[in-house]
């Protein structure tokens, strides 16, 4: 199923969250996008993630069985939002599906997808370590790659790189 | 005493002592198994039979700290790794050797500007012997980083160490 199909279905299924649908991308490859490159992408509500994501998983149209990636970005130093970008899979239909949500920075807070697919749980650990984003409802909110004791969230493009850890230089 | 003289000519060699004690330290450098990213393949590949680290000695790739001479810090450090390695180090028993192996090792290589987690060289927690440069470096490159390494050991005095050495 293309995405506007399934933007489609879920729609008709009256699933809350849904703000829209991405355009196909420009046909022409030498027009520079940044926002659009890669899969096209449903534009969600965060505070709706999980009645949308369950619906995903279990509408018998949709069946997406399969959490790929859960990451998220910052797109811009003086942006006001965080990307968290989700893409999911049919195993059955074959097909696929991404997902963008936009994160005011001044509240990252949104529920976590675990309930869902617990493939997403090291994912939202990572995105929680390295952007600074809450997953309310998380089993096991620690960091996962970096040191208990890290500060700042290196994947923030505001991100200040550390002079010292634990009294070694890092100039 | 003809007899006796003739027997131990065959028998009985001369040397110095610290010659004989390097002779045997520095055909006899066991490195940890240790690696941290693509440099630690490389040096499994001089580990093989094609570059058979053997030959010098040190193939014995010890399990555990306590009973290697020779760090070979193969890959990049970063700082929560930096610590364990710092531990690791502290555990072996003296002498003991370290070799920083590529560009990471030595100096936090690519990862020198933007790599937030990645230390800048590893001789900024333990002391190095060797630096070997490459990214990763070729086999004989670690070979020759270890014979460097022989070439220091046997220039330790042992017997008549200087003052506050270990």
């Amino acid at each position: 199923m293309e995405l506007q199909a399934i933007y489609d279905t879920l729609t008709a299924a009256k699933v809350a969250g849904l703000l829209g649908c991405d355009e196909p991308r420009p046909s022409n490859k030498k027009e520079k996008d940044p926002g659009r490159s890669g899969l096209p992408f449903l534009m969600v509500d965060p505070a709706e993630i999980v009645p949308l994501l369950t619906a995903c998983r279990d509408m018998p149209l949709l069946q997406f069985d399969l959490l790929i990636d859960l990451s998220a970005a910052d797109p811009a130093a003086d942006g006001e939002d965080l990307w968290v970008l989700i893409q999911l899979l049919s195993l059955k239909h074959r097909h696929r599906l991404a997902i963008k949500a936009c994160l005011p920075k001044s509240a990252l807070i949104m529920s976590s997808a675990t309930a869902v697919y617990r493939a997403a749980n090291w994912h939202e650990r990572e995105c929680s370590e390295m952007f600074g984003i809450t997953f309310e409802g998380h089993p096991d909110p620690r960091k996962i790659l970096l040191p208990d004791d890290w500060d700042g969230y290196p994947l923030r493009k505001d991100y200040e790189f550390p002079t010292e850890y634990h009294g070694i230089s890092c100039e | 005493m003809g007899l006796l003289e003739e027997s131990l000519d065959d028998n009985v060699l001369t040397t110095k002592v610290d010659w004989l004690l390097n002779w045997a330290r520095l055909n006899s450098i066991w490195p940890m198994t240790f690696g941290l990213a693509c440099c630690a393949i490389e040096m499994m590949a001089v580990g093989a039979a094609h570059h058979d680290l053997d030959r010098f000695g040190a193939g014995a790739f010890r399990a555990s700290p306590r009973q290697a001479d020779l760090m070979i810090v193969a890959g990049t450090v970063n700082y929560k790794m930096g610590e364990r390695v710092k531990r690791l180090y502290d555990q072996m028993p003296f002498p003991k050797y370290v070799i920083a192996m590529g560009a990471c090792a030595t100096g936090g290589g690519p990862y020198f500007k933007y790599g937030y987690s990645v230390m800048k060289g590893v001789d900024r927690i333990i002391p190095v012997d060797v630096y070997i440069a490459g990214c990763p470096p070729r086999p004989e490159a670690l070979l020759e980083g270890l014979m460097k390494l022989q070439e220091k050991i046997k220039r330790t005095p042992v017997v008549r160490r200087p003052a506050n050495t270990i």
